[in-house]
């Protein structure tokens, strides 16, 4: 799954821009051995204009870009322009289907200096290795848990969503796979893969009386719980930072006992790259902490995977208290979904909403 | 009876109007959640002035709906006077073939436009919008030209020409000013059905060239402000605006539909 | 001048007489061709395309080798909530069809007998004008009205400052009220545009003859509107079915149609062919459901006449 900037972007932007965006990195270029590409949600951190012209003054390394706003479109930008793109942002959970069809390369930790300030929890995530070797650099990460209104009692496990004192009061992420993982957290299982798909509907269903609507943009989120429409979400941590800090809403991010929906993004080198060494030299940047303050503290940005980066925040930054590096041993990672469970969970979320309505 | 009506038509009016007076309410209200009580600003007006890709995409809205209701009101126009008035083979089938269009979600129109365009080469951009929206308007233009037809006797035609008028004059000078009431009606749905048409210029629509609707639905990702209220604000007074000095000055004769 | 061309292929049963001048098809063909041709062009040819797709066992983008199959269109089968999801949607058509020719009709009617000129221009101008709005923004201003403390509550608390909430966001009628406010004009439009040609003179020498308000209502009004009431019933229920933004916004938890899990499929689970196939389903009910409808139609005006 995505994570929280982009997981706003209306997913039918994807379907668009995928079968119709201009290819516009042909082999136009005539590359100097100083520029290179990189394929990312627009918005995200790469693209940050101050930190390019920094990267650039310090490395001569021009830096130009191309996006995609959905995770299918990134693979298939990848697949049909080889040699477009020497960095490549993929979600843990796609990292290994990337690396299966040959699209991307293991990591040379070497020209990644910086490496050595990641959380071992996340720089060697299995959902980064395939076939023994490690193919994305951790770069940022977030979760996916609860959100309850100032005062109130915080729950202590996702079977709050189903307690009668939330009676009307309770909102959900309208997404499959974060729908599943919470039936699954909750009943006890993988959440990647639970083997008892109607257990966990069963436990979905069972917030019905509370379920007071299902938001699918943080805007959205933001409006009814200004509203007071709701007390008690399922929401992003990244947005909770945002609502409390930009917003200023009573808010108050909790991660339950059963442990957070987590979610890792890195940074990949496609095996067609025109230029490897660069795009290492590019990707130890964005994990460089002098960066990732300026873009946390100006801009806004998810939790570093760098605990060097972190510890560079103020000890009472909202985005390192509601980060806390304990969480990295507790949540579960959303790994790589094949095809038919992912068919399984959307038909399964889709039952779920029809029993809210029925 | 009639004062009945009248204030039939009143309630018809608030009920009509609520949503769009709350919609220029919160144009001027302070909180950019949308949060009442309701404290007076016009700030989110003056952070309009400034957002010049809100204003272009308007612009460009209006230009392509104009567009669209001129070509979709033409061409739904002669589909609809050659369904009314002639016997043609198939005629229920072209007839359902308009309904397509309508009942498929416009999101899987878009989605199919989107493939087809790419693989054909027609690409996106304003002339794939246009292309489109006139496709969307003209089954609206047929629907409401063909039943202002129905209700128009085909014998005045058949006067005429059996006074010595030619098909063509006499549709010019007996049908067309009857049917003049359905057909500006149909222009104004065309109008409205291209400026609110978001699904398909969403797909369509390039980076530099996209319309109002596509500016509004990606503003959600941001977080959609009272600015959005302040330009539909506008565009609202606007098309009144227009509509006023055209009442007013354009037709001098006021009840020509009247008959 | 050449003589009257008798057209072969129309025997003009209906009494229509060929056009003079041009043969009377090829007249028929030139009318026609823009419209289809562009039709055509943009909407039928995309959507074969999404047809042949609807078979496909994943979008064909990626890698996933293409099967065809049909277990797209056993979904209703397969996954039975999705009869319940597609019966509301056309109850929550039917309900919003019916409120809007009912509302519609006597809208339709007072425009064409209690106004006149300009004023009557002025109030259809004013009754189509809500439409150039923006969908979206529309439909969340509504929220702000229907929510518990939005503006519809602060009305009734100026009145009866004790009362409590009557906002209804959330509920199946949001929903409905909601389509019926962005349909509404189509049915004002199309029923006006029937009625506004009746003859003055039926009436009075209904009137005359002692008939009373409803007959004349049932046996002269209502039939004579009749194309328009058509008219715009397919303009709101057809793509009612579909509709998706009202019931997500307006709906909350009770809103599940048949638009918002095509809209999922497109959306969120990136499966085209789930989406597209259950679309060309919902458009063949709705087909059906007209095929019907105009065949009662027919007969009972035949047996009328």
């Amino acid at each position: 799954m995505i994570k929280t900037t982009r997981r706003q972007t209306l997913g039918l932007m994807g379907a668009g821009a995928l079968a119709a965006s201009p290819l516009s990195f042909g082999a136009s270029t005539a590359r100097a051995a100083t520029k290179i590409t990189v394929l990312n949600w627009q918005g995200y951190g790469t693209d940050e204009k101050w930190a390019l012209e920094k990267f650039k003054a310090k490395t001569g390394i021009e830096v130009v870009h191309d996006y995609f706003s959905s995770e299918p479109e990134m693979l298939t930008k990848l697949r049909t322009n080889p040699g477009a793109y020497d960095v490549v942002l993929i979600n843990s959970a796609r990292t290994q289907q990337a690396a299966n069809e040959g699209l991307i390369v293991p990591v040379d930790f070497a020209g990644v200096p910086n490496s050595a300030n990641l959380s071992p929890e996340l720089k060697d995530h299995a959902n980064l290795k395939f076939g023994g070797k490690t193919f994305g650099v951790a770069w940022v990460w977030g979760i996916t848990s609860l959100a309850i209104r100032e005062g109130d009692k915080k729950p202590e496990s996702y079977a709050a969503l189903a307690d009668p004192a939330f009676k009307g009061k309770v909102a959900l992420f309208d997404d499959a796979v974060t729908g599943v993982a919470i039936g699954a957290l909750l009943s006890g299982q993988d959440m990647n893969n639970p083997s008892d798909l109607k257990a966990v509907g069963d436990k979905l269903k069972g917030f019905k009386d509370n379920v007071k609507l299902l938001w699918s943009s943080e805007d959205q989120w933001n409006k009814s719980f200004a509203a007071k429409e709701f007390d008690l979400s399922v929401y992003w941590s990244g947005a909770a930072v945002r609502s409390k800090r930009n917003s200023k809403l009573p808010v108050e991010f909790v991660v339950p006992k059963e442990g957070g929906i987590g979610w890792l993004d890195n940074l990949c080198v496609p095996a067609s790259a025109p230029n490897a060494k660069a795009a290492l030299d590019f990707i130890n940047y964005m994990i460089d902490p002098d960066f990732y303050f300026e873009w946390a503290t100006k801009v806004g940005a998810p939790a570093s995977a760098s605990a060097a980066a972190m510890e560079k925040l103020p000890a009472d930054d909202l985005n390192r208290v509601i980060h806390k590096q304990a969480y990295l041993k507790t949540m579960t990672i959303q790994s790589a979904l094949p095809d038919d469970r992912r068919e399984a969970f959307n038909n399964l979320w889709q039952e779920v909403k029809a029993s809210y309505a029925g | 009876m009639i004062a009945l009506g009248k204030f039939y038509l009143l309630a018809i009016l608030v009920f009509l109007y609520l949503p769009i007076i709350v919609m220029m309410a919160m144009g001027f209200n302070d909180s950019s959640l949308y949060e009442l009580p309701f404290h007076f600003t016009t700030k989110w007006y003056v952070a309009l002035a400034d957002n010049s890709q809100l204003i272009s995409s308007g612009i460009n809205s209006v230009v392509i709906a104009l567009i669209t209701a001129v070509v979709a009101t033409v061409a739904g126009t002669m589909a609809a006077v050659a369904l009314g008035r002639r016997v043609i083979r198939g005629k229920s089938l072209l007839q359902l073939l308009l309904l397509p269009p309508i009942a498929i979600p416009w999101l899987i129109t878009g989605t199919a436009m989107l493939v087809f365009f790419f693989w054909t080469g027609i690409g996106r951009g304003m002339h794939a919008l246009i292309l489109g929206h006139v496709a969307l308007a003209i089954p609206y233009v047929v629907l409401v030209v063909g039943t202002g037809l129905q209700t128009i006797r085909a014998d005045l035609e058949e006067a005429a020409m059996s006074l010595g008028s030619t098909p063509v004059h006499a549709f010019f000078s007996v049908t067309l000013p009857l049917l003049a009431p359905s057909i500006l009606g149909a222009a104004l749905f065309a109008f409205a059905v291209s400026l609110d048409q978001f699904v398909i210029s969403y797909f369509l629509s390039t980076p530099g060239f996209t319309t109002l609707p596509v500016q509004i639905y990606s503003a959600i990702r941001k977080g959609f402000t009272p600015e959005i209220n302040a330009i539909s604000t506008i565009l609202l007074l606007g098309s009144m605006a227009v509509i006023v000095v055209f009442a007013v000055f354009a037709r001098p004769g006021g009840n020509r539909d009247k008959r | 001048m050449p003589a009257d061309i008798p057209v072969a292929s129309t025997g003009t049963p209906s009494g229509v007489p060929a056009r003079r001048g041009i043969p009377g098809s090829v007249a028929t063909i030139a009318l026609l061709l823009p419209s289809y041709a562009w039709l055509l062009l943009a909407v039928f040819l995309p959507l074969c395309t999404m047809f042949v797709f609807s078979f496909m066992n994943a979008t064909p983008m990626g890698k996933t080798p293409i099967v065809f199959t049909l277990k797209h269109y056993q979904a209703f089968y397969t996954q039975p909530y999705l009869v319940k999801i597609a019966w509301d949607s056309l109850l929550m058509g039917f309900w919003a069809t019916l409120s809007c020719a009912i509302l519609g009709f006597f809208a339709a009617l007072a425009l064409a007998r209690a106004t006149t000129g300009r004023v009557r221009e002025t109030l259809l101008i004013l009754i189509l004008l809500p439409f150039w709005t923006n969908g979206l923004v529309r439909v969340f201003s509504w929220t702000m009205v229907l929510r518990e403390g939005g503006f519809l509550d602060m009305l009734l608390h100026s009145v009866l400052p004790d009362a409590g909430s009557i906002g209804f966001l959330y509920t199946r009628p949001a929903i409905v009220l909601g389509l019926v406010h962005g349909y509404l004009p189509y049915m004002i439009l199309t029923c006006y545009i029937a009625l506004v040609t009746i003859d003055d003179s039926i009436l009075e020498a209904a009137e005359s003859l002692g008939a009373r308000w409803w007959t004349i209502l049932g046996k002269i009004l209502v039939p004579l509107a009749l194309p328009g009431l058509t008219t715009g019933a397919v303009l709101t229920f057809v793509p009612v079915i579909g509709a998706f933004m009202e019931p997500r916004i307006l709906g909350g938890r009770v809103g599940v149609t048949m638009g918002t899990v095509i809209e999922d499929q497109f959306t969120q689970a990136f499966n085209w062919p789930l989406g597209a196939a259950l679309s060309f389903t919902m458009l063949a009910v709705v087909l059906a459901i007209f095929a019907t409808f105009s065949g009662v139609l027919r007969r009972n005006s035949g047996a009328a006449a």
